[in-house]
């Protein structure tokens, strides 16, 4: 038994049995392994992808529920909004070890693409991803420089100084 | 020798036993073999394939033009591969895109030193003849020992200096080179992006050169001392950065070898279990076996998920004849009867003592602070790749040393070291944890089943957190006679804590024997205080229980300047003074000790942010207040002021400014982020850590025992840089130590509450 999603554009085709986790699925099967493993247990979001638009942790979510719908990985990820945060992340020299970053990035990319007109603040609230290295402040300061570029004029980088 | 007996009768013995040539583990090593084997590392060069040319053991011209600089450390955050490019690309006038750094070869020319020798028991800012010549002896025995490592902030301390001047000597050869081919003095010669032009516009580039060069005597150039230029003291954009933003940033779990298994991995509940028998009742698709170790047990498939569904269905039979029983009480009991029994206490060191305490006079004041046991929850949990056949072994893992690694896979796989290969990935955090080998131990036992199919081991998240090796809990008497302005005549500090190098070198290198000296580790942050305490006694008592622990982020630093700032803090509470001025009073008594003139230095930048920034009332009926620490920790010094927000009970770190003097930041961003990722750590440490244990089993087992500081929670950071131009100090982790006294004492200063124990909590207890 298979079960058939788009996997980054992708029409894909998982043989990993319905009920194991989507995480083990796309990091072994699909060998996807931007994604990664943290906690197992929903907790800590270095597992994110976006499912139908989405962020999801693919750790507490099986392969059977992504049946027909698009996920989208670190991989895969593109689009004016991922581009705005990609290179905001970059131009704030976000990453340390970095292990957690690809689940930050597609959890502020699904937030920003929800509405790329929300206050710095707003964005933030909805990214509950932990990042051991402690990288928040330069993670702020990538928010507010993804939604500067993707709102223009308005100054978002103070917003993220907080 | 663990009791009395000045610090100097102590170590001149220990010199004498160096220079007698036994060094731990019985290794012996005579003066003149040294030198022998000095001369034959120092001539080490990095092996060069056809097309390319060495420059010695830190730079080559590869092949596309570009000049590899070999990194002997494992990057795991802290950016120690983006600071070689920026410092080989400066000294060879070269653009940061012409560098690139690759890691460099498992041999004794790229041993680290410096890890080891900040453990010796030395007054930091003493240039006695005596510790000069122990450490330089150690410093010897260390290179040829040949240990490369990544820890103890020692990254840029090991390799910059040797770096930069393998990057002018090779500049000097290459300009002596296009001197004599364009008959044109050196000094005429302009660079430009990796050639040279002569004044009537003829140019050869670095490649054109390189077989010339080669050919000449390399000159001892010593480079200028470090300043502002192209790169350095500017910092530059780390190449890392967009390979882990796009994801594609390869760490050891990422590892994928043709027809690679996958093991889920499963310890012994409680510490000091054993394995009994383990079996898997029925088939289950995709697994391909079980292994039964000492004290775990294993299932392998042919999918991670597979082996997770194996391990869960396995009937385990667990001996605990030999488990340990204790829990944290009995640990707190110990320290406690410990430091009651005082002088007739055994194993005690006095590590650090001056003048008489027992004539001083005054009023005295008095604490007890304990901390918990930590784990280190790096984000990647642990894990390991391993191919084993009867003649060779692979490993693909996250380490702190390619040595060690080479050394404990031989031992395990049973093969010679040099039929060995350690491939390091990206880490996904260290903080120490990644010096304790045995994730890739048991790695490499499970893949020795399997011989001839690589296996990789992954611990769940529950595994990573119960078979950690801990930063130890502790317990402090601290005591202090005060005269009639409030300053201590006397201050008496003692530590109840087992010893983390000793359970390092006992697991690490079995036939060593641990515990013949003091344990600086276990007193750092105490010992040599650069405030003015001419009478002190600075004391260790070694309390072991059993539990595993191990080197976490600023080690013996995270427990000890938690201590003694937060007691600095009484101190100025008792005699009234504002805690900056205090401790300038007590900076003022130390006269030109250089640690203090530096602290000093420090405390003014602080006391300048805290008069430009006061603190913002709570909101709301939120109690507000302001905190201080000061603390010097990997030949740094680093001030933190931190205010805090109390709501109901709970605690809120608002915002948070440090003052950082490293000597010279060479890449100031990168400088910026560690101390913020460093406070960060000790943040979690402040606000939630603690490891308990309950009948020898550990208690948290994931993100929700075991919470992380949230983005939510993170204060905002701001890191202010002085460039004191002492000699470089670390980085990586000097963060961490001063966050949690700071954070205290602004609990003090908002509640008039002192809140003794870590974590930080208010009356649930
Ligand atoms: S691994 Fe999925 S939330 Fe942590
Ligand atoms: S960058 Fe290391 S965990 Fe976030």
């Amino acid at each position: 038994m298979s079960v058939e999603f788009t996997l980054n554009g992708r029409p894909t085709s998982l043989q990993s049995p319905p009920e194991s986790p989507l995480l083990w699925a796309l990091r072994d099967e699909a060998q996807t392994v931007g994604v990664k493993f943290g906690c197992g247990a929903g907790l800590c979001g270095a597992c994110t992808v976006i499912v139908d638009g989405q962020q999801t942790r693919s750790c507490v979510t099986p392969v059977a529920d992504v049946a027909g719908k698009s996920v989208t990985t670190i991989e895969g990820l593109s689009g004016d909004v991922a581009k705005a945060v990609t290179e905001a992340w970059i131009r704030a020299q976000a990453p340390q070890c970095g292990y957690c970053q690809p689940g930050f990035v597609l959890a502020a990319t699904s937030v920003i693409s929800a509405d790329p007109k929300q206050s710095s603040d707003q964005v933030l609230s909805q990214i509950t991803n932990l990042c051991r290295c402690g990288t928040y402040d330069a993670i702020r300061l990538a928010v507010g420089y993804a939604l500067t570029s993707l709102q223009g004029a308005e100054n978002h980088e103070k917003g993220a100084a907080r | 020798m663990s009791e009395g007996g000045s610090t100097l009768g102590r170590i001149a013995r220990r010199s004498f036993l160096i220079g007698a040539g036994v060094v731990g583990g019985g290794v012996l090593v005579g003066a003149g073999v040294v030198a022998w084997r000095l001369g034959a590392i120092d001539g080490y060069e990095l092996p060069a394939s056809e097309g390319e040319a060495s420059f010695g053991a830190w730079l080559k011209l590869a092949r596309d033009g570009r000049v590899e600089v070999a990194v002997p450390h494992q990057d795991m955050g802290q950016g120690i591969y983006a600071l070689a490019v920026m410092l080989a690309a400066e000294g060879l006038r070269l653009p940061l895109e012409a560098v690139r750094a690759i890691p460099a070869p498992i041999e004794a020319r790229y041993a680290n030193p410096v890890m080891l020798l900040d453990g010796l028991p030395f007054d930091e800012a003493s240039h006695g003849a005596l510790k000069q010549s122990v450490v330089w002896t150690f410093d010897k025995i260390l290179r040829v020992l040949g240990m490369q490592g990544t820890g103890g902030s020692t990254s840029t301390r090991n390799i910059s200096a040797q770096i930069r001047r393998a990057a002018f000597c090779m500049h000097d050869m290459l300009a002596r080179a296009a001197s004599a081919r364009f008959k044109v003095p050196a000094d005429q010669l302009r660079n430009v992006g990796g050639a040279f032009l002569t004044p009537d516009g003829r140019t050869a580039t670095y490649a054109e050169l390189a077989s010339d060069a080669g050919k000449l005597k390399p000159n001892d150039i010593q480079p200028p001392p470090l300043a502002r230029g192209a790169y350095v003291g500017r910092g530059a954009p780390r190449y890392d950065v967009p390979l882990k933003t796009y994801g594609e940033a390869k760490y050891g779990i990422d590892t994928r070898q043709p027809g690679q298994l996958y093991a889920a991995i499963r310890h012994a509940p409680r510490l000091g279990g054993r394995l009994d028998r383990a079996v898997i009742p029925a088939k289950i698709l995709g697994v391909r076996g079980i292994v039964e170790g000492k004290d775990y047990v294993a299932v392998v498939a042919e999918t991670y998920a597979a082996a997770l569904a194996g391990l869960e269905k396995a009937e385990i039979v667990w001996d605990d004849s030999k488990a340990s029983s204790v829990s944290t009480k009995d640990v707190f009991a110990a320290y406690r009867a410990a430091l009651d029994k005082g002088m007739d206490f055994k194993p005690r060191w006095i590590v650090d003592s001056a003048g008489d305490v027992s004539k001083a006079s005054g009023k005295e004041i008095a604490a007890t602070y304990d901390a918990p046991f930590l784990a280190h929850a790096t984000m990647e949990p642990m894990n390991a790749t391993a191919f084993v056949t009867e003649t060779e072994a692979k490993v693909w893992a996250g380490h702190q040393s390619a040595s060690l690694v080479q050394l404990m896979v031989a031992k395990a796989a049973n093969v010679p070291s040099d039929k060995v290969e350690v491939f390091t990935p990206f880490l996904g955090g260290g903080f120490g944890r990644r010096a304790d080998l045995d994730y890739i131990a048991k790695a490499v036992e499970i893949a020795g089943r399997f011989k001839g199919t690589p296996v990789q081991t992954i611990w769940s998240r529950a595994e990573d957190i119960r078979d950690d090796v801990y930063r130890p809990a502790a317990m402090a008497d601290i005591s202090a006679k005060v005269d009639g302005d409030g300053m201590p005549s006397s201050f008496v500090y003692r530590i109840a804590v087992p010893s983390v190098t000793d359970q390092f070198v006992a697991r690490a290198l079995p036939s060593a024997k641990g515990g013949m000296m003091a344990d600086r580790t276990t007193v750092d942050g105490a010992l040599f205080p650069f405030y003015g305490l001419p009478t002190r006694s600075i004391e260790n008592f070694t309390v072991d229980l059993g539990i595993p622990v191990g080197f976490w982020r600023s080690v013996g630093y995270s427990l000890n300047c938690h201590f003694v700032e937060c007691f600095i803090d009484e101190l100025a509470v008792a005699a009234s003074t504002h805690p900056l001025d205090y401790r300038a009073k007590l900076l003022a008594r130390a006269g030109s000790y250089e640690p203090a003139i530096r602290a000093a230095r420090v405390l003014e930048q602080m006391a300048a942010f805290d008069k430009a920034n006061p603190l913002s009332p709570g909101k709301d009926g939120a109690m507000a207040g302001r905190g201080y620490a000061l603390t010097a920790s990997f030949h740094s010094f680093v001030g933190e002021i931190a205010d805090v927000e109390i709501v109901k009970g709970d605690l809120k770190v608002r915002r948070v400014h440090a003052v950082v003097d490293c000597g010279f930041a060479i890449d100031p961003p990168n400088v910026v982020a560690q101390v913020r990722s460093g406070i960060n750590f000790g943040l979690t440490a402040a606000l939630y850590g603690r490891v308990d244990f309950d009948n020898g089993k550990v208690v948290p087992a994931n993100f929700d025992t075991y919470p992380l500081l949230s983005l939510e929670d993170a204060p905002n950071i701001s890191v202010e840089i002085v460039n004191s131009g002492a000699a470089l100090g670390g980085v990586g982790e000097i963060g961490t130590p001063a966050i949690a006294p700071a954070v205290a004492n602004a609990v003090f200063a908002a509640t008039g509450k002192r809140l003794r124990s870590l974590p930080l909590t208010f009356g649930t207890a």
